[in-house]
């Protein structure tokens, strides 16, 4: 080989096999000698990862044992459930409470109740609301890092005067609909130009439609998505495909902007009412201070008053990965989130209420959210409901999702829908128990 | 054929035999064993025979999946493959400034997934999107590309066309190795436009389409991550749920990896069946140098 | 000449002008389609987040806001929290590098055994390598992750390079072509002066094969840079990831996304590619007519 041609191949192996080594470190995890490391996993960005990392660090500070190592994971459930199969987990894993069946079901996770037990968090430490979904097949697979109630919000400057207070906003679902048809304003071409409800915005808890309406999903043994109450959540999902267009929402929904920005469209008065979370007060304090709104209960259906005061929970929970390497010290830093005055600074950074069944009045006097009560009474009511504990979860809610928007794109009816997720999720049901239940 | 030659040969070619079984004859093997299995990732695979596959052919996605792929492939790759040679043949007609035509056509394929993805979800756009405003500008209504369950899959299958680039980069390097020869013996003959390109280009360079066409078919069976990005779910009511769609989301969503390579090995079955079909159709019509 | 030649050549003349003008024509008109949604993505990447979003679209933004690119790769943006645009970068260079290395090395070296030694089963195992390009991806893709999980390099680069290392189907295709185009006799001469068979491959073979190389490497690189399943399955911590899987950070999960700023972000990662491909772009197709995909 020539000179010139034995110097560029040296230059070439000596570049590449730098950025190999650079690589490696790149995906490294750091570990110190001094103290035990924790690794923990955490699904939040921005300013909720900031309010949490205020907790890792005061917890550090706190003692001189263990130093937990805060790490931003996206798609952190599914990344989790990998990294417990390679053998080689986080310590503490921050997933969402739809997640816990399936994991559970799949020996991911640690049990926790005997360390739980010992630190004095058992149910009575929390709000029942909260806990119960937590436990299952008699173990308790995680604590609560920051819960959530939703409710309606409403913009009192886009509704008719007689229901522009939470007093007298209508109570029953068809008092919301015939508010909705009266201001409701569409251009001549039909494009809409402001819409007073649109299920399907955000459309993250199409699964919850039937139990708003008084149904169930899973009975503890069989699922029920085809009952009748269910069958009649989705005839009045599709009246809004009727009211409004199909063709017409879907258009107007991609034109949304993100949910944190002025442009969100219940701030852009886009809509007049939303169906979220507690948290919307942060991000509406932060991008559009001084908008007026309020909060009310979700509507009922006139005939189910038995439903009142009902809404659809869910919570980030910290759970520990089966195999994780430092399980003990992992539960020191959960037992710490648990703590009273941590928990509530934790939550009311995040603008959401406390899982805990004790609050402080403290709490409730400083949290920025104006309606912060009406979000503890909901996650405290009896007619609160949260996910089905089952472990095929995800995969029923997708099919949900499919009804929903079957129903909404108008290509099936309600009972078809919902009778084709019934059937599709009865075979997968038998499969999923056969196969990982009965194992 | 000596001694020596054989094992440097071999020695030469080693990296790729390596690469040969750990990579694809493994995996191959390790797929259809796991096909038989149910495997949770979490507990060792468990045999099951062949139940999975019943399974499969009862599921009413896997229909819907495969159909929504196939009728993407029925679209993409005619689709494509007339609008790159169509390209390549203006490209080829030698006019100025042909590189930076070239780069043109070719600069899409050079987009990333998600960018692409993205960037569409804004040109298909219903209210604000490009295409609409062209549309209502000659005052046509137009089809509710991203909301309606047909038109999402023609959205899909117009971006495949916009990114022919890279075929139509191998179209008209085949196109320049066609004998000017041929073509002068054609004009003296008093051929047309249509017909110069029926009897002299299209036969010339069937070869190449045969080629771009399989590698078409294999790519478009296979279409993930665009949709991925813009219609997650497989949005609207799982009319942009793709085989490898629904593929991912058994083996890394549903914990279903057992099931997910009885997936894979039905693809396989199929693209070699689809390869095979072009292939031999390809015997009648396709025409091959002397070499 | 008689009046009819003449008045024939003539009309042959303004036919082939006439065609190279419309030829002309339909290239504007196509080659604006084309590039018109990347003229849409600069436009949208300057936009205030207000202008993204109207009815008809707007071309020209109000305010060309130049800082959307500094605030795409800003670190820690109001609105979307972190995101390490330049990690992402350095991410992606280091592992499209060891993979545009990897590849032409191995490619260079399988290929030339193929196309140029007479060894036991050679022709046998170029027909099944061809064939093994139409097993397509997902089928290997769950036994390659249980692979890699073994090697315990999930959540590293490693899945993502190492591959390119083992040389690939397409890639040996295309060199053995190329390969089968320099006359035997050279290697003939120098083995008469006794070169090994290695000398010829890297001071004979090699230096002609620079275009061939060329869009072995380009290939390489825009798949590389581009991937976006590969990273998606195998890198796991956020400080890992690629600019392909990073873009999509700026697409919100709970719906609406801050399009200028992802716009702005796409631009900058489709830049060097284009740049790239701009420069390499004569001898890349020179690369593909010698290789006679034939």
């Amino acid at each position: 080989m020539t000179l010139p041609n034995i110097l560029g191949v040296t230059a070439a192996a000596i570049v590449l096999a730098g950025a190999a080594v650079l690589g490696d470190k790149v995906v490294s995890r750091q570990t110190r000698t001094d103290r035990v490391t924790v690794i923990y996993w955490e699904k939040w960005t921005g300013d909720e990862a900031k309010e949490m990392r205020k907790v890792v660090d005061a917890f550090n500070r706190s003692q001189d044992r263990i130093v937990v190592q805060y790490l931003s994971i996206s798609g952190v459930d599914t990344k989790t459930m990998l990294a417990t199969a390679g053998g080689n987990p986080p310590d503490v894993a921050g997933i969402w409470l739809e997640n816990l069946y399936e994991f559970s079901d799949a020996n991911a996770l640690t049990d926790l109740k005997p360390m739980a037990d010992a630190a004095g968090l058992d149910a009575s430490y929390y709000i029942k609301n909260y806990y119960d979904p937590l436990t299952y097949n008699g173990g308790l697979w995680a604590l609560p890092s920051t819960p959530a109630s939703i409710a309606l919000h409403v913009r009192p400057d886009l509704v008719p005067k007689e229901y522009s207070t939470p007093e007298t906003f209508p109570k029953t679902i068809e008092g919301l609909d015939q508010m909705v048809d009266k201001i409701s304003k569409k251009k001549d071409n039909g494009d809409l130009i402001m819409a007073g409800f649109l299920p399907s915005n955000p459309g993250w808890w199409n699964w919850a439609w039937g139990p708003y309406f008084g149904g169930s999903l899973f009975d503890g043994k069989n699922l029920t998505l085809d009952s009748k109450e269910n069958v009649r959540a989705f005839d009045w999902v599709r009246t809004y495909a009727k009211r409004f267009g199909a063709k017409e929402v879907q258009s107007f929904q991609s034109g949304f902007g993100t949910f944190a920005s002025p442009q969100d469209p219940f701030m852009e008065g886009k809509v007049a009412t939303e169906m979220n979370g507690v948290w919307k007060a942060n991000y509406i304090r932060v991008y559009k201070k001084g908008l007026p709104w309020f909060a009310v209960p979700f509507p009922y259906p006139e005939d189910r008053k038995d439903l009142e005061g009902h809404s659809n929970l869910s919570q980030d929970v910290l759970t520990i990965p089966r195999g994780a390497k430092h399980p003990k010290e992992a539960f020191e830093f959960i037992k710490f989130v648990q703590r009273q005055d941590v928990m509530e600074g934790l939550c009311q950074g995040h603008g959401k209420n406390s899982p805990l069944a004790k609050v402080s009045e403290h709490f409730f006097n400083t949290h920025q959210n104006t309606y912060i009560r009406l979000f503890d009474q909901l996650a405290r009511s009896p007619k609160a409901f949260n996910p089905p504990a089952i472990g095929i979860l995800p995969q029923v809610r997708d099919e949900l999702n499919v009804a929903f928007q079957e129903v909404s794109t108008e290509q099936k009816k309600p009972d078809q829908a919902l009778h084709d997720a019934q059937q599709r999720m009865d075979t997968l049901w038998a499969t999923y128990k056969d196969q990982v239940l009965n194992r | 054929m000596n001694k020596r030659d054989a094992r440097i040969g071999i020695l030469f070619a080693s990296p790729w035999i390596l690469g040969f079984l750990i990579f694809l004859t493994y995996p191959l093997i390790a797929s259809l064993v796991y096909s038989l299995t149910n495997f949770s990732i979490l507990r060792p695979p468990k045999y099951i025979g062949f139940q999975n596959y019943r399974e499969l052919f009862h599921d009413q996605v896997f229909y819907t999946s495969l159909s929504n792929t196939l009728l993407y492939v029925a679209g993409a790759v005619p689709l494509s493959t007339i609008v790159a040679i169509g390209l390549a043949m203006l490209l080829n007609t030698k006019v100025k400034g042909m590189s930076i035509y070239r780069t043109m056509f070719f600069l899409p394929t050079l987009v990333p997934m998600v960018a692409l993805g993205t960037l569409f979800l804004w040109v298909f756009n219903g209210d604000y999107g490009l295409l609409n405003a062209a549309f209502h500008k000659v005052n046509v209504t137009p089809p509710n590309w991203l909301g309606d369950p047909t038109w999402a899959k023609w959205t899909l299958i117009l971006i495949s066309i916009w990114g022919c680039g890279q075929a139509m980069v191998i179209y008209l390097a085949g196109l320049q190795d066609v004998p000017v020869s041929l073509y002068e013996a054609a004009d003296l003959d008093g051929a047309k436009a249509w017909a110069k390109t029926k009897s002299v280009t299209i036969p010339m360079i069937s070869p190449v389409i045969l080629f771009n066409v399989i590698m078409g078919i294999i790519g478009a069976m296979q279409i993930f991550a665009v949709p991925y990005v813009m219609f997650p779910g497989g949005a609207p009511a799982r009319s942009t749920y793709f085989y490898t769609s629904y593929l991912y989301d058994n083996a890394f969503q549903y914990q279903r990896m057992g099931y997910a390579s009885a997936m894979g090995w039905v693809l396989f079955a199929i693209t070699i069946t689809l390869t095979t079909i072009a292939l031999k159709l390809s015997d009648k019509h396709v025409h091959y140098e002397a070499n | 000449m008689s009046q009819t030649n003449i008045s024939r050549s003539q009309s042959l003349q303004n036919q082939k002008r006439f065609k190279i003008a419309a030829a002309h024509v339909a290239l504007v008109l196509l080659s604006i389609l084309f590039v018109l949604p990347l003229i849409w993505m600069l436009s949208t990447a300057v936009k205030p987040i207000g202008e993204t979003m109207t009815t008809p679209p707007r071309w020209i933004p109000s305010q060309f806001l130049w800082g959307n690119f500094k605030d795409a790769i800003a670190y820690d943006s109001k609105e979307l929290g972190y995101i390490p645009f330049l990690v992402y970068a350095r991410n992606t260079i280091i592992i499209t590098l060891l993979a545009v290395g990897g590849s032409v090395l191995s490619n260079a070296i399988v290929a030339y055994s193929f196309a140029r030694i007479k060894w036991p089963g050679r022709d046998l195992f170029f027909s099944i390598t061809l064939a093994t390009m139409m097993v397509p991806f997902p089928v290997t893709m769950v036994p390659t992750f249980a692979l890699f999980k073994w090697l315990g390099w999930v959540g590293t680069f490693k899945p993502l390079w190492v591959p390119a290392f083992f040389a690939s189907a397409f890639s040996i295709f295309l060199l053995r072509q190329f390969y089968r185009t320099i006359p035997m006799e050279l290697s003939e001469a120098a083995k008469i002066d006794g070169c090994s068979e290695f000398r010829i491959f890297t001071d004979v073979v090699a230096p002609l094969s620079r275009p061939a190389l060329m869009v072995v490497a380009l290939f390489t690189f825009m798949g590389a840079w581009n991937d976006f399943l590969g990273p998606l399955i195998y890198l796991v911590d956020q400080k890992t990831f690629t600019l392909s899987l990073g873009l999509q950070a700026y697409q919100s999960q709970h719906g609406g996304t801050q399009w200028n700023l992802l716009m702005a972000a796409s631009c900058l990662v489709i830049l060097p590619v284009i740049v790239v491909f701009f420069f390499a772009q004569k001898v890349f197709i020179q690369g593909i007519a010698t290789s006679g995909l034939k």
